[in-house]
């Protein structure tokens, strides 16, 4: 019990940041809900609502919420520690390890989503609405989607490679679209994703539990499996693609069709409104991220091609990119095939579909050149830069779905990250032009930050 | 006399048809410091994983307290320590933190010991694991192993990433833990001067077998170098017994030798005309000569 607990509470405080980052949720969530639910609203001088007291509405109304999303990132260690204990050997000589380390990841989600369902919860107390059925519901979205959600984290803190980033893919369009199934549509029974959660969360604990015993088996399998499209079996193409990880676009592009077949499965019957635009631009625009974010390895793995080569840095940083635009354009081929195959299937506006190719370009582009920016260990600056970047896509993307958007708009927005693009890449060229090698190694604690 | 820690009878492991280790037979007693002696590729992680259980036999049979190794219960595993020979440590945690976690699993777990080692091997607990260098990263690694006093403590290449003064600390901790004589360390090296000066017994694993096994005296008494030095140039049958090697170079001669006698030179000696030296050899040359 008393590692289980130390756990979790790693799982939240485990670094600064974190501890920082769970502290606000805390206040925000308790904090929020106090306000909301005991704090009389505020009118103005005609007893009606004024401008100071429906700010204080928005205010008691948000701020739980931020502190959800700060409470649900504040464990954002679990997958870290969780991985690195499980990859360990630690697990086969701490005394009952291997449980208790379990146990700690399902108590903290758990944990997250129990407190998520009773924020929900505080929402509607003062409707007639029956609370107890919002409680399971939001504890069975929160769940699925926290599980998803922090499989994406440890999936994008250990991809480095095309497959790594499809799988990564899926898993998000995952998060996404399944809890929007059960939101969306009220009617639908919990009976599936209770049962899906248990089959998922068993099959999950078996594996754990029985791993030493699986992996001998399973090694074997998984060898066999693997060799077909292993290093060894590389055939052809340019070395710089081979030493890069460029080698075989097809296999990204090809596999994101998956994540929106599955996508177009789980959306079936998610009824598009004027204000509820159709999510179709906003799933496509984080794949063509997504593809583009493998060029954030490209500085450590340029190192033995720099070694190699009798290039310039800038004649490096030119084949570097030529390279990644090479390998993305296949994908970026598929995104747009995708997008024009679904806008003719979900009847999708002609206008989204023209403003949704130049930004599906646009998505890719910026990811490419935000990776090849990652020259050394990523600061707070890049991270910031790159969230804001991935915020004005998926507005941009928004706005182009909506049909009440003018054209104006929507070229307006891109014609804004084709400048913020080319500043990206401004960026990207100057640091490659004094790239250290000894300061762009690929340590897990880079990889992860990244 | 005392139940031994561990005992292995035949042990074995292959890997797809391929053995890394065949036939080891072995026991390790309260008490009992052992140095694993070989060269990369021998065996040594191999048996120290089957020790600990991290893999199963693939012949023979290891027990670790009376339990197989494989299927060791939750009480035993909280006697046991273990370095691994590459660092575990979580990178986005402190070093205080990261002690916190793996203290939480063991219902004893010795703070002082932890803050007095830390102390003297200046590990800075408040330092984030990814900023500390890899010595002090392996030290850290050591602290946690040692903190709930393990009656069984098993290092993989231990001492490998420390400087002299962090390994002579180090070395006069597993001095002390083995010092109650109820305790148990088995421990891999390459710093063959280390196991000279730390254990008690010595495994030498040399082409994935236990070539060697035994306190380090008989050790020492059991393999000499012999110098063979005659006025003439020695016969073509010269012949020492149990001799592993001999190096002939027309009137001197000079052979490594298992098992010598004393008696063996009274009778040689008179027999080639020559005059027999019998050198004494450090754990050091020991290795190399079998190795060679």
């Amino acid at each position: 019990m008393k590692a289980v607990l130390r756990l979790v509470l790693t799982y939240f405080t485990g670094t600064a940041l974190l501890r920082a980052i769970t502290a606000l949720g805390v206040l925000g969530v308790v904090g929020g809900s106090m306000l909301f639910l005991y704090l009389p609203q505020l009118l103005g001088g005609q007893g009606g609502p004024s401008r100071f007291s429906l700010g204080q509405i928005t205010l008691f109304e948000l701020a739980p919420v931020a502190g959800l999303l700060c409470f649900v990132f504040g464990a954002s260690l679990l997958p870290a520690l969780f991985s690195r204990l499980a990859s360990s050997h630690y697990l086969y000589v701490l005394p009952y390890g291997r449980i208790k380390v379990l146990v700690s990841a399902f108590a903290t989600l758990t944990l997250v989503a129990l407190v998520v369902a009773g924020t929900t919860t505080v929402y509607y107390i003062r409707t007639p609405l029956s609370l107890d059925v919002i409680f399971e519901r939001a504890f069975i979205v929160a769940l699925l989607t926290c599980n998803l959600l922090y499989v994406v984290l440890w999936l994008t803190s250990k991809s480095t490679s095309a497959i790594g980033l499809l799988v990564g893919s899926i898993v998000t369009i995952a998060t996404l679209v399944l809890p929007l199934r059960f939101i969306a549509l009220p009617s639908r029974s919990l009976l599936t994703p209770w049962l899906t959660l248990a089959l998922l969360w068993s099959l999950f604990a078996a594996a754990f539990l029985l791993a030493p015993r699986l992996k001998r088996a399973g090694g074997r399998i998984m060898r066999r499996i693997a060799a077909p499209f292993s290093g060894a079996s590389y055939d052809g193409g340019a070395e710089i693609d081979f030493l890069l990880g460029t080698a075989r676009p097809w296999a990204l592009a090809a596999g994101l069709i998956v994540p929106v077949l599955m996508a177009s499965y789980f959306l079936s019957g998610f009824e598009v409104t004027a204000s509820a635009p159709s999510p179709w631009l906003f799933f496509l625009a984080i794949l063509s991220i997504l593809s583009g974010t493998m060029a954030s390895m490209a500085a450590t793995r340029s190192r033995r091609l720099w070694l190699r080569a009798r290039w310039t840095r800038a004649e490096l940083f030119r084949r570097v990119e030529d390279a990644f635009w090479r390998h993305n354009s296949y994908a970026l081929g598929v995104l747009l095939v995708l997008l024009v195959v679904l806008g003719t299937h979900f009847y999708l506006p002609t206008k989204m579909l023209a403003l949704g190719m130049g930004l599906l370009a646009l998505g890719m582009a910026l990811s490419t050149y935000l990776g090849l920016m990652i020259t050394a260990r990523v600061s707070w600056l890049d991270a910031l830069l790159a969230v804001a970047t991935m915020l004005a896509l998926m507005i941009a993307a928004k706005y182009a779905s909506m049909p009440t958007t003018a054209t104006s708009t929507g070229l307006a927005f891109e014609a804004a990250l084709a400048a913020l693009t080319l500043v990206f890449r401004r960026i990207a060229q100057h640091r490659w032009m004094r790239l250290d090698w000894m300061r762009c190694r690929a340590e897990p604690g880079v990889r992860a930050v990244a | 006399m005392s139940t031994p820690y561990i005992v292995a009878r035949e042990l074995g492991k292959s890997f797809d048809g391929k053995s890394v280790l065949d036939g080891a037979t072995f026991v390790v007693e309260p008490g009992d410091v052992v140095g694993v002696l070989g060269k990369n590729g021998a065996g040594k992680t191999t048996l120290l994983e089957l020790v600990l259980g991290f893999t199963p036999a693939s012949a023979g049979s290891v027990q670790l307290f009376g339990y197989d190794s494989y299927r060791l219960p939750g009480a035993a595993k909280a006697r046991v320590g273990f370095v691994p020979q590459q660092d575990e440590l979580v990178n986005q945690l402190t070093a205080a933190d990261q002690i916190g976690v793996i203290a939480s699993f063991y219902s004893r777990w010795d703070d002082a010991l932890v803050s007095k080692l830390s102390a003297e091997w200046e590990v800075d607990l408040r330092q984030r694991i990814k900023d500390m260098s890899v010595g002090q990263r392996q030290k850290l690694s050591i602290l946690l192993a040692l903190g709930h006093k393990p009656d069984v403590l098993i290092l993989d290449e231990p001492v490998a990433s420390l400087d002299p003064i962090a390994r002579r600390q180090f070395l006069e901790q597993i001095i002390d833990i083995a010092a109650d004589g109820k305790r148990s360390v088995v421990f891999s090296s390459h710093i063959v001067s280390d196991v000279e000066r730390l254990a008690n017994k010595i495994w030498i694993l040399k082409d994935q077998r236990m070539y060697w096994q035994g306190d380090f005296d008989s050790l020492k008494e059991s393999i000499v170098r012999v110098h063979v030095r005659a006025s003439h140039a020695l016969p073509a049958w010269l012949s020492i017994p149990n001799a592993l090697k001999v190096q002939r170079n027309g009137t001197t001669a000079t052979a490594i030798v298992q098992g010598w006698r004393a008696e063996v030179a009274d009778t040689l000696a008179p027999e080639l005309g020559a005059e027999i030296e019998v050198e004494q050899l450090t754990l050091e040359d020991i290795f190399l000569e079998l190795h060679r």
